[in-house]
């Protein structure tokens, strides 16, 4: 539970601090608004048409991939904790284990699933 | 130890490497060449029915109780990769006529046939929920095949939900179950409710899960209404592979742990749901079909009523009568499933591009023109009513015997009467196809003309010698 | 009432005052953050019930994956972003009355419990994910499942990337 509490911790620092930044800025700051100074800041260069626009279907295809990667992850997480403890054949079965997802990987590559585009 | 292990599960292991092989294989090889795909296919199916085969009259468990290798899984294993065998040959031109011809059709099909041997095995709830959504999964692509066809990505996302729904509902029965007596496994949890530490009202509201989550899969009423649209909109190989395969899963998922867990005081609570259910799914399928005017949502209510059939056989599991029940399902399970390829392989043989030739009227004429394809049309409609000199008459007979003789007269009431309303739209087809005029072309290719021949001379002989097949389902018995 | 009682409060109001707000937000994108913040505090949740693995696959994957796809999907489809449309339909009450119905189920069955009021003795965290990890290559355990798994997610992949691929040469 004590680690638990450190985390919650930095979690309580890491939202409070940008929190309390911003508040300070906007309590603190001169207000002396205009339009041009309340256009969105974009690296100087002025922005054109709304900032909700439509991605491109391509960038799911990464996302797909990565969701499976992700929990790949999370079996082998457990497995790596007790990586010290065990016998040449458990890890030989989480190397099959990736083995077998890296195929996944090869099929993807072939076919320009990941293909930037 | 491990190696005993490994060689349990022998033919799967080799099933699962192959179709990572096909897979990779298939990226090398050019669009003109995909035949290739196919026939490496095959022989990997081949190769794992042959060591199925050899582990014919094992009876072991194996990785701590995961899986049992028994005469059940045997005869479903068969039953699965035949029925790979048989996608393989309804595809193997379609996909070419259709142009979509693509190598994951056969990876995907191997992968899910992987699923339903594994479910075969399953003695774990662990492994009967990952063996569901193994063999799903692929379908749920399968069903969308032939994208970009608006019909074939509507089946596809139908499927997809409604098959999502039920594994939460068969997810949320097994976390039920393990609640209520902390086991996964079919023997533990046996003891633990025999012993008395379990919680009896969990242990029951999984079973109804369970039974919901099942019956999505086999398309029982009130869980059928995927079926119509995701049979008419897949590819028709795929649809014929569901009709059998995924059925026959889903019932080796019933039969596997019904059997086991829900008997005794649970059984009695059980029983008229399940009675309930068969005889609304005889019902609802038999009466929709009649109505229908094409004949892939013909196929697809008939394949509803038959899942009202096995249910029919199933439902007596918990009496004395447990072996007859699980034999007569196995053995209605065979007839369904060789008539429907059959039936199926007809279909194919007769569909044009764009979905277009599935139309009941479009098959006037067929049985003058095709006589072979005519004939075999005639065995598989009269099998699938149940008229004498076919397989499908033993199916029937031997269900509707189990059924009488567990006591349930009502059932096979149902049954019978049901049945002879389903000739009527059987009989109705074989009437356009040899009584009104017309010119269809059957462009099947050679191996879906074997394979729609090959079923209805088995559906013959096979009724003319049963012993066989009824020798073979009474030893498929499981390891408990 | 101990100080993790008041956290858990704290954390279980915010976890459902976001999820009420995951289906009442009219925008679709804020729905999606909401779920965020709704998964996070289910996250902590599991923390509180020393369930560490959990938290880690609640935070790796419902949150760094799982959401990460909504919002994706969401921005992908452009309808999707600019839906107004009335959050209530004619059949509202009815999936009240069916969460109402569940719920009461559920809190029926567990208050029915012996074990509802016993307290988690669960041993020290670290060693469990020990004991896990041993057991999921272990093939008197769970090594069918995990290799299992595997091929299931190779199968998944397959098929999403068959999906959502353009096919090359004609046929699109």
């Amino acid at each position: 539970m004590e680690d638990w509490l450190y985390i919650g911790l930095f979690v309580f620092i890491s939202i409070a601090l940008p929190a309390v930044a911003i508040f300070l800025a906007g309590l603190l700051s001169p207000k002396k608004p205009n339009p041009i100074k309340n256009t969105s800041y974009e690296c100087g260069i002025e922005t054109v048409g709304p900032s909700w626009v439509q991605f491109k279907a391509q960038y799911y295809v990464y996302a797909l991939v990565f969701l499976v990667f992700d929990v790949e992850t999370i079996f082998l997480y457990p497995w790596a904790v007790a990586y010290n403890q065990l016998t040449l054949f458990g890890v030989l079965e989480a190397v099959l284990f990736i083995l077998i997802l890296l195929s996944g990987l090869l099929y993807a590559w072939k076919k320009g699933a990941l293909e930037w585009m | 130890m491990n190696l005993e292990n490994l060689v349990a599960i022998l033919p799967l292991a080799a099933l699962i490497v192959w179709a990572v092989l096909v897979l990779l294989v298939d990226l090398w090889i050019p669009k003109s060449r995909k035949f290739i795909t196919a026939l490496i296919t095959a022989a990997g199916l081949a190769l794992s029915l042959g060591l199925t085969l050899a582990q014919n009259g094992q009876s072991r468990s194996a990785f701590g109780g995961m899986v049992a290798v028994d005469g059940f899984a045997v005869l479903l294993n068969v039953i699965f990769l035949a029925s790979g065998l048989a996608a393989v040959a309804l595809a193997y031109d379609y996909l070419k006529r259709m142009g979509i011809e693509r190598g994951e059709y056969y990876a995907l099909l191997l992968f899910s046939i992987s699923g339903m041997m594994l479910m075969a095995y399953a003695s774990d709830l662990i492994i009967v929920f990952l063996a569901l959504e193994l063999l799903s999964i692929p379908l749920y692509v399968l069903a969308g095949f032939a994208r970009p066809r608006s019909e074939s990505e509507e089946s596809s996302l139908k499927y997809f939900l409604l098959g999502a729904f039920a594994s939460g509902f068969v997810l949320y029965g097994v976390a039920m179950i393990f609640g209520a007596t902390a086991r996964t496994d079919l023997a533990g949890i046996v003891a633990a409710m025999g012993s008395g530490t379990g919680n009896p009202l969990l242990f029951i509201i999984g079973a109804g899960l369970l039974l919901v989550g099942f019956g999505f899969k086999v398309a029982a009423v009130p869980f059928h209404m995927w079926t119509p649209d995701v049979y008419q909109g897949a590819p028709t190989p795929v649809t014929g592979f569901m009709s059998v395969a995924v059925k026959a899963a889903g019932f080796t998922a019933l039969l596997r742990v019904f059997t086991a867990l829900f008997r005794g005081d649970v059984y009695a609570d059980l029983w008229p749901l399940l009675w309930g259910m068969a005889a609304l799914t005889m019902i609802a399928g038999n009466v929709l079909a009649i109505s229908q005017k094409n004949i892939k949502r013909l196929l697809a209510y008939s394949s509803i009523a038959h899942a009202g059939y096995l249910l029919m056989a199933f439902v007596p599991y918990g009496t004395r009568l447990q072996g007859d029940a699980v034999a007569s399902t196995l053995f209605y399970l065979i007839a369904y499933g060789l008539t429907s390829f059959g039936a199926w392989a007809v279909v194919v043989a007769l569909e044009k591009n764009e979905g277009m030739g599935l139309e009941i009227e479009d098959f006037a004429g067929a049985g003058r023109r095709y006589p072979w394809l005519g004939l075999a049309m005639i065995v598989f409609m009269l099998s699938f009513t149940g008229i004498p000199l076919t397989l499908g008459f033993w199916g029937k007979l031997y269900l509707f015997r189990t059924a009488v003789e567990g006591g349930y007269i009502g059932l096979a009431l149902v049954g019978l009467l049901t049945s002879i309303v389903s000739a009527y739209y059987y009989l109705r087809v074989l009437v356009v196809m040899y009584m009104k005029p017309g010119e269809p072309v059957a462009q099947g290719g050679p191996w879906v003309n074997i394979l729609a021949v090959a079923t209805a001379a088995a559906v013959v002989l096979l009724a003319l010698f049963p012993g066989p097949i009824l020798d073979l389902v009474s030893k498929a018995i499981m390891l408990q | 009432m101990t100080a993790l009682q008041i956290i858990f409060l704290f954390v279980a109001a915010v976890t459902l005052a976001s999820a009420v707000m995951v289906v009442s937000a009219r925008r679709m994108m804020h729905a999606a953050l909401w779920l965020v913040l709704s998964l996070a505090g289910v996250a902590v949740i599991f923390a509180l019930l020393d369930a560490g693995f959990f938290t880690v696959v609640q935070v790796l994957v419902y949150i760094g994956a799982i959401a990460i796809l909504i919002i994706f999907a969401i921005m992908l489809t452009r309808k999707a972003m600019e839906d107004v449309g009335p959050q209530l339909n004619r059949g509202w009450w009815l999936a009240a009355l069916a969460a109402v119905g569940v719920f009461a189920g559920l809190a029926v069955v567990l208050v029915s419990w012996p074990g509802v009021n016993a307290s988690a003795g669960a041993g020290p965290d670290a060693n469990l994910i020990v004991t896990f990890g041993k057991d999921l290559v272990d093939p008197h355990k769970f090594v069918m499942p995990f290799e299992v798994a595997s091929v299931m997610l190779l199968a998944a992949l397959i098929g999403a990337i068959y999906v959502s691929v353009e096919h090359k040469g004609g046929q699109k």
